[in-house]
């Protein structure tokens, strides 16, 4: 029966598609396919559910009837990751269909989406490496593809293509890791592989593992290979980009664990210092990159490499810990990343979401042009709030339960040696934190709040009817997560328990759990107390203006005022290259014009990617001296190459 | 039942005698500067005053405008249901909350810096701007001091931290303690909004920080307001007393010893209010691109109280 249910799910997915096709222009047809989209959504959130609650694996495989291993498997890992798929893509489809309509391009946008979430949940529930990279492979190409739907101007397509080569690199690293099994599980399939990975030579295993790390760092966001990141998410609809950084990045953190922890496991503990250093600085570079921001997908994009940074702070430690011989300290540390990556889905999802609410009612992303959205757009602009107090981290809301797990965590890291370096870390963790916090009280604030500062903001067009809708269960699903974390955090105990050897339930999943609503308890009355000694009429008056008449939204602090402290304290991170031009020169007081230009790139612009792909070019260069273009030497190359293969295997 | 009821009576103590506190170190500063000064009991008059008025809210405000004093009220409130004062427990206590301590502090400020741009005027911004970059720096040095505190007791609880001190020799802790008071003091100062960070009374926009951000509140709202930043004043002096010389702390549920654990305490919190106020009319305020490297000692402090952590005997 669940065998069936989940074939019916993956193949419910492109049946949408072909029934979009077939119905091509006629409208009625047209407002199903959403419907449809949804159905098939709510199927796979019902399996992933009962997968991931009750731990039944199920099991298709169809490699007996094709001519390469294809199987899919759901056990409780494979559910988690499903169930955030699924809980994050049916408020996508639903924003979608209000989204969508004006473009002519949303027919396409139809055809391709249901592709996109199929390819991602292949990723999630595939069994064997084909089907894996299957649906990595698609999930690029498919994911560019719906980004080149709203356009395709020179730069764009230089965005698109720097995406589209490092997601080659990305893969090629991991497929190297995979095919490393080959020797000791021929059929590459993740049962094989499991059973043996324990044949694997000594040498080799650090190999596969820093393959699989450089491979879904890359993907997931990794600094210093986070580059493509904010250029592809900032370009993308907002819908697809929601799904990019709420859920795809999230397939690259169940590779890695489905690698290290499943297919691989018992890991040394410096692994776990590599992913642990990695994660403290994309979390902390992550967030100071996004404060430097004012648009606010590139902004929210940047936020999410911070959040991958925490999420890999928390999988780092897991390893160190279970490096270490400390299994209920590693599912403590587990616990929180996979968490984190869950709370992290539903509230990036929504933030994105708000973007495009944002976009689609003034035509701009431009922090700078918008101001005093709030009254216009009530209900987006309400959840949108909860969103960033949830991104920031704040208590009641399910972003402060994960970070407090992770500070918890290395906290717990004292217990290791007698240097204390873990809790130090803690410094470097809260750093970030107050960070965020500094950067969404902008973006709510300089968005949202105050006076409109443009046109643009001021006849902001109300959303469409239902938009707000599916803010709104993001927004609820955040609230629930945080008053309630003993919901998520008990089964997520369970699925580590199935990853980690003896990882029993830590300790602070139940007192957590028990605290959150005894806090909410508190905050309440103390709540309703303060608003019974608040009763008093308030009367409308103008903006205190020192007594001076006509205040303007210009006057206001602007994203980038409001940032320019933090970011002068920070300055060796960003490294802004300053051009002021006075006119005349000599007259340093009374100028006729100044004019000043400030110019960020990234100083990993500077000193990675430009010598790297300056290299690549030049041995390209070399290279293109063997393609005469001449076909007798083409034939001469095929010749020497089987005699060398030739020779190879009658001396090997 | 007599346990909740001790613990309840701590976090009045913590809410209400807050403006007292105030008023406390307003005439101590008076004194200091050779003024008659205000009566201690006046921070009470004006809350009464302020809670009595109407209330004038900007054209362009919105419901966070005016619901941001009233979370932030409720935030620091819960805040102060962790901390130990009387006897080393609370009212909400466990493993790891002064991670929630910290952070229900962050999120009083997160809805006052919203409330501060909702008022749709250049102060709002300035105010919740700096705040920011005060409050980025200031945070990691409190979280480190909690967090030596917490290797030293082995549990991250802030009223097993005070049982566990109280138990101790102050010479074995010192090294750790003092750097890590220093630091505490620091970030106090900064988080508070105190000279030489920042002045409590000023009102010219070139040096205000949180006085900018309130700038736009009037009557109900400033008043709860005023009361919430008087709250977190005494939240982190009392924190100080409560880490680092809980000694006097009644072990034993006793009207006698808790009686005599009250007394001490408000000696303990004279002491610092002493200092605070010396510090005060001594000192100048200190220019705003300064404040960053003034932190920065905090964080050396900070930093090197958990690593001292190591040598200390456990």
């Amino acid at each position: 029966m669940s065998e069936f249910l989940l074939v019916l799910f993956l193949w419910s997915l492109p049946l949408t598609v072909m029934v979009a096709c077939v119905a091509g222009g006629r409208r009625l047809v047209r407002k199903l396919i959403p419907g449809f989209l949804l159905g098939a959504l709510l199927l796979g959130l019902a399996i992933a559910g009962h997968s991931f609650l009750s731990g039944k694996t199920v099991n298709v495989d169809w490699s007996d009837h094709l001519p390469f291993a294809l199987g899919f498997a759901l056990d409780r890992l494979s559910g988690f990751f499903l169930l955030l798929i699924c809980a994050v893509a049916i408020p996508v489809v639903l924003f979608s269909t209000s989204y969508a309509g004006h473009y002519s391009s949303a027919k396409w946008r139809w055809y391709w989406c249901p592709l996109f979430i199929l390819s991602m949940v292949s990723v999630v529930v595939a069994s064997t490496v084909f089907a894996f990279m299957l649906g990595w492979e698609l999930m690029t190409v498919l994911s560019a593809g719906l980004i080149l739907i709203e356009g395709d101007a020179e730069d764009r397509r230089r965005s698109l293509f720097i995406y589209l080569a490092m997601m080659h690199v990305g893969a090629a690293a991991v497929l190297a890791s995979f095919l490393l099994f080959v020797p000791h599980a021929p059929t590459l399939t993740f049962e094989a592989m499991r059973a043996g990975g324990g044949g694997l030579p000594a040498h080799l295993r650090p190999v596969i593992f820093l393959l699989s790390f450089v491979g879904f760092g890359t993907k997931a966001g990794i600094v210093p290979l986070h580059f493509w990141l904010p250029k592809a998410h900032a370009i993308a609809p907002s819908p697809v980009s929601a799904l990019m950084s709420a859920v795809m990045l999230k397939t690259a953190i169940y590779g890695f664990v489905r690698l290290t922890f499943d297919i691989l496991g018992t890991p040394q503990a410096w692994w776990g210092y590599v992913v642990l250093g990695a994660g403290i600085a994309t979390a902390v570079l992550g967030i100071l990159y996004a404060l430097g921001e004012h648009t606010l997908k590139r902004l929210l994009a940047y936020s999410s490499i911070e959040n991958i940074g925490l999420i890999y702070v928390g999988i780092g430690l897991a390893l160190i810990f279970q490096g270490r011989g400390l299994p209920v300290l590693a599912g403590l540390s587990l616990i929180a990343a996979l968490f984190h990556a869950l709370n992290h889905a539903l509230f990036k999802g929504l933030l994105f979401l708000g973007a495009g609410a944002v976009y689609k009612s003034t035509n701009t992303l431009n922090m700078e042009e918008l101001g005093g959205l709030l009254p216009r757009l009530p209900g987006i602009g309400i959840s949108f709030l909860i969103g960033c107090a949830a991104i920031a981290g704040l208590p009641l809301l399910n972003g402060f339960v994960s970070e407090w797990l992770i500070f918890k965590s290395l906290l717990n890291g004292s217990a290791l040696e007698p240097i204390p370096a873990l809790p130090l870390l803690i410094g470097a963790v809260a750093l970030a934190g107050t960070l965020a916090c500094a950067c969404f009280v902008k973006v709510f604030g300089i968005t949202f709040l105050g006076r409109p500062r443009s046109d643009r903001a001021k006849y902001a067009k109300s959303a469409p009817e239902n938009m707000d809708v599916s803010l709104l269960i993001l927004a609820a699903a955040c609230i629930l997560l945080g008053l309630h974390p003993g919901v998520a955090l008990y089964p997520i105990s369970t699925l580590v328990g199935t990853l980690i050897p003896n990882a029993t339930a830590p300790p602070e999943i139940a007192a957590i759990s028990r605290a959150m609503p005894l806090v909410a308890a508190v905050v309440l009355v103390a709540l309703v107390l303060a608003l019974r000694l608040r009763k008093r009429a308030s009367r409308r008056v103008e903006t205190w203006a020192c007594g001076l008449p006509g205040l303007t939204g210009r006057m206001q602090y602007t994203a980038t005022s409001f940032s320019k402290p933090l970011r002068s304290v920070f300055t060796a991170v960003y490294k802004p290259e300053r051009h002021v031009d006075i006119e005349p020169a000599g007259q340093p007081y009374f100028p006729a014009t100044i004019s000043y230009r400030s110019v960020r790139t990234t100083s990993f612009e500077k000193t990675l990617y430009r010598p790297t792909v300056d290299l690549v070019v030049a041995a390209a260069r070399q290279l293109r001296r063997f393609h005469t273009g001449n076909i007798q030497t083409y034939l001469l190359y095929i010749f020497l190459m089987i005699l060398a293969l030739l020779l190879v295997l009658r001396f090997a | 039942m007599m346990n909740l009821f001790i613990n309840t009576v701590q976090l009045l103590i913590l809410v209400l005698a807050a403006p007292l506190l105030r008023g406390v170190i307003s005439k101590l500063k008076a004194w200091i500067q050779k003024r008659q000064g205000a009566s201690v009991w006046r921070p009470y008059a004006d809350l009464w005053k302020l809670l009595h008025k109407e209330e004038l809210v900007p054209n362009t405000a919105t419901v966070v405008f005016r619901l941001a004093p009233v979370i932030g009220f409720a935030v620091t409130v819960a805040a102060a249901a962790f901390l130990p004062l009387l006897h080393p427990a609370a009212l909400l206590s466990l493993d790891g909350d002064i991670f929630i301590f910290v952070y229900l502090l962050a999120m009083s400020r997160f809805v006052m810096s919203l409330g501060a741009l909702d008022g749709g005027s250049a102060f709002g911004g300035m105010g919740s701007s700096r705040e920011a970059l005060v409050a980025a720096l200031a945070e990691s040095p409190l979280f480190l001091v909690l967090t030596a505190l917490a290797i030293l007791a082995k549990t991250g609880s802030l009223s097993e931290i005070a049982g566990w001190t109280i138990g101790q020799n102050f010479f074995d802790v010192s090294t750790v303690h003092i750097l890590a008071f220093v630091a505490l003091a620091i970030v106090t100062v900064a988080e508070t909004g105190r000279i030489p960070v920042d002045n409590p009374t000023t009102h010219l926009e070139l040096t205000m920080i949180h006085e900018a951000m309130v700038l736009e509140y009037s009557g109900p709202s400033l008043a709860l307001i005023e009361w919430s930043q008087a709250i977190k004043l005494h939240l982190l002096a009392a924190l100080m007393i409560s880490l680092f010389a809980p000694w006097g702390m009644s072990l034993a549920a006793s009207p006698v010893g808790l009686a005599s654990a009250l007394g001490l305490y408000a000696v303990k919190l004279a002491c610092l209010v002493i200092g605070l106020a010396i510090v005060e009319s001594s000192v100048a305020k200190l220019r705003m691109y300064v404040v960053p490297d003034f932190l920065r000692v905090a964080w050396a402090l900070a930093i090197l109280a958990v690593i001292f952590t190591a040598i200390t005997k456990r």
